[in-house]
């Protein structure tokens, strides 16, 4: 296995910390040294400019602008973002929405406790991308308080964009992985694809099954990374921003698309529909891999795995995938 | 008030089926506008996206191969055919994974091989040894299965084999196991396996074997190994295998020549082998090819000592196309109970042969590889055509050491072959 890997050079392999997750890059090639450092160098001034945690950041400057009728002038690579934002929010019927980072303040989840129905409703007059004036290169938020967040999708489009770097300086086979957030430059050498785990979200620690690819990018969205139980109540972290309120009903959502970016807002925006999100994903035709709280598998690369999934269910919910 | 019913109900369903098609649509913009609007974001991304295929993991893989062995010259055979041995191989393989951490692996391999083969070699008059052939008349089909289950771990992988060999005249039935754990992020692999087979002969043809009856032998192996990347481009690899087995150990088709008598051969109960295996890869990033060079060491308690060195380049070309050049040597000592024929006061039961694998010899292989990649041409990123000519040539003068006599069967042989394989 090693000695066949070799044979066409071994992928260096780079990992590091950035955007709250352990990432790696695997690439082959003469240019591999170079195109990794190009790649992480990517990813760090995507972090620095987007993050909302500094001070320094194109976010924080954007966010202190908010209440100023004035708004703020933003470069073209943060326009574009926008306007993907825009995309977005439209075609997930308002759910997939920058603005939503807010009711952070009110959702502590690492504290474990569940805020006030008026907490959270104090918190909804300052959520909705309807509400902000976006005519580029200028954005405004009416309001004082409100936000942008980056945060829900800047980590896709860096791996995809580290993905791009890559593929400029030369590379043809590689791997960018940004906290299970993947670009595929391409297969490896020997026309391998590159086989990609998808947890369980039943076991963790377990593949529910493995992913083939030669390109594309994947990305995964699921509630039992970070979720709180409170007085018996289970309290997921994908909140609805039209609610305030998390939404239940799906457990793990992985998707395979073009981007990585896409791919990304394909899961939260199906996460966000909660019990239906699956449903959703089918009728797109997108692919994907979905499994709901009640342990129920599906999605267009689930198929051919329901039987093998079985295991792993309890008897009624192994009744339930029965055609 | 019945058809009412019914027409409610089918304009109930027709409403569905319009807002199912009405999603469908809706839904597959959805994905093609969000694809756009990224498009618009990440440099490059439409040509990368065209090469989004997805592979469930399954491969399958065919393969064809001409063996050919050289006719033996006439100044050797006294009798019988000089066209020897021919076998055309086919042989498919099948790569399945089962869930998250299975893969099942099936090997079926069909064989079919004429000609004939050395049955007996005398001296002639001037005292040179000369062989008597079988007649070409041998016909003989193997089926060869091979199934697998390994395990896929994030850090190992563990697989069981079971198979089974059969032809007319031969069946034998292994079981394997083997384990392979990754340290040191995945730089170092030890691996260990062990190995049971259990074989049946029971010769037929007999107008070649004065011995017809059922035999049986019994063998069991243990291999460990280490492999080590030494640096990105380059990694070392070593193993040692050691195999036991017991039981008839003989050709029923041989005989050997003792004075004026011919007896069937008769080869020790029992045989250890060892063999040590170390592969050396290094790629060269620069002119995007890598070096192979593969040494084995072989020894077993028969007192044969062979030595093998394959030295193999392996050229990527317009990334599509790898030829791979490699040259074998090989040479080997004799077995002690070996000799082309024995002087006169052999009884059954002695150990003698005179098979020339069991002979001293060396030998020289050369062998040219090509494979074409045809992921573009399929839209199956892993579909490639592998099409590879081997030549080779042995005799006394390639040994180390000298060979006083050289034993007139010692063969020469060309294969073609030509496979095909996919991911899907």
């Amino acid at each position: 296995m090693t000695l066949r890997t070799v044979e066409h050079g071994a992928a260096l392999v780079r990992r590091f910390k950035a955007m709250g997750s352990p990432c790696e890059l695997q690439l082959y090639g003469a240019r591999a040294e170079v195109a990794a450092r190009a790649a992480q160098a990517e990813v760090a001034r995507l972090e620095a400019k987007y993050s909302r945690y500094r001070e320094d950041s194109l976010a924080t400057r954007i966010n202190r602008s908010a209440g100023d009728p004035a708004g703020v002038e933003v470069d073209s690579e943060t326009a574009r973002l926008l306007d993907y934002a825009a995309t977005a929010w439209r075609e997930s019927g308002g759910r997939f929405d920058v603005t939503s980072g807010i009711l952070r303040r009110v959702w502590n989840f690492k504290a474990g406790r569940v805020p006030t129905r008026e907490e959270v409703g104090a918190l909804l007059p300052l959520i909705g991308w309807g509400q902000l004036e976006w005519r580029a290169p200028r954005l405004v938020l009416p309001r004082r308080g409100m936000e942008i967040d980056f945060g829900g999708y800047v980590k896709e489009y860096a791996a995809d964009l580290a993905a791009a770097r890559c593929r400029e300086l030369g590379v043809r086979h590689g791997l960018v992985d940004l906290g299970g957030d993947l670009a595929v430059i391409g297969p490896h050498p020997d026309g391998r694809a590159w086989r990609i785990g998808v947890r369980d979200p039943r076991a963790p620690e377990r593949a529910l099954l493995h992913l083939a690819l030669t390109g594309g990018g994947v990305a995964t969205s699921g509630d039992y990374e970070r979720c709180m139980v409170v007085d018996g109540m289970r309290y997921g972290h994908i909140l609805d921003p039209r609610t305030g309120w998390p939404v239940d009903g799906l457990a793990s959502v992985t998707v395979v698309a073009d981007a990585c970016l896409v791919a990304g807002t394909l899961t939260t925006s199906a996460m966000l529909r909660g019990e239906s999100g699956g449903a959703w994903l089918d009728a797109l035709d997108v692919a994907s891999v979905w499994v709901d709280t009640a342990g129920r598998v599906g999605g267009r690369l689930a198929r051919g795995l329901r039987a093998t999934a079985m295991p792993a269910m309890r008897g009624a919910e192994r009744a339930a995938l029965r055609p | 008030m019945q058809e009412m019913k019914q027409r409610r109900a089918r304009s109930r369903r027709r409403a569905t089926q319009r807002e199912a098609a009405r999603e469908l649509r809706r839904g597959r913009s959805t994905l093609a506008v969000l694809t756009t609007s990224a498009l618009a974001l990440i440099p490059g991304l439409a040509e990368r996206a065209s090469a989004q295929a997805q592979e469930s993991g399954w491969s399958l893989q065919y393969g064809y191969s001409m063996y050919s062995e050289g006719s033996i010259a006439a100044s050797k055979v006294i009798a019988g055919s000089r066209k020897r041995y021919e076998i055309d191989t086919h042989q498919f393989k099948l790569g399945a994974p089962i869930g998250g951490n299975i893969l099942l692996g099936l090997d079926v391999t069909y064989e079919k091989m004429t000609g004939a083969s050395p049955w007996l070699i005398q001296p002639n008059l001037a005292g040179d040894p000369v062989v008597i052939m079988t007649g070409a008349s041998i016909e003989d089909a193997r089926t060869d299965f091979l199934g697998s289950v390994t395990y896929v771990g994030e850090k190992s992988r563990t697989s069981i084999t079971g198979g089974a060999s059969i032809e007319d005249d031969y069946t034998s039935i292994n079981f394997g196991f083997n384990r392979e754990k990754d340290f040191n992020e995945k730089a170092t692999t030890l691996s260990w396996g062990i190995g049971f087979a259990t074989d049946e002969s029971d010769p037929n043809s007999t107008s070649f074997t004065p011995d017809p009856q059922k035999h049986h032998k019994k063998s069991g192996s243990f291999s460990v190994g280490l492999a080590q990347v030494l640096d990105r481009a380059s990694v070392v690899q070593s193993s040692i295998t050691l195999q036991y087995a017991d039981g008839f150990l003989s050709d029923p088709y041989k005989l050997v020549s003792s004075g004026n008598v011919n007896l069937v051969e008769q080869r020790p109960g029992t045989r250890t082998q060892l063999a040590w295996l170390s592969r050396y890869r290094r790629h060269f990033e620069r002119v995007n090819a890598s070096l192979h060079a593969d040494y084995q060491f072989n020894w077993d308690t028969w007192g044969t000592i062979a030595n093998t060195l394959e030295l193999g380049w392996h050229q990527e070309l317009f990334r599509l196309l790898t030829l791979s050049p490699s040259v074998r040597y090989y040479s080997q000592s004799a077995a002690n109970f070996y000799a082309p024929y024995f002087a006169a006061g052999l009884v059954a039961g002695d150990n003698a042969s005179s098979d020339y694998r069991l002979s001293p010899y060396g030998a020289i292989a050369m062998k040219l590889r090509a494979d074409l990649s045809l992921g573009d041409l399929l839209k199956l990123p892993s579909a490639r055509i592998g099409v590879q000519f081997e030549h080779y040539q042995s005799g006394k003068e390639f040994a180390l050491g000298g060979v006083a006599t050289e034993n007139p069967a010692l063969v020469d042989f060309d294969v073609l072959m030509v496979t095909l394989r996919t991911g899907f």
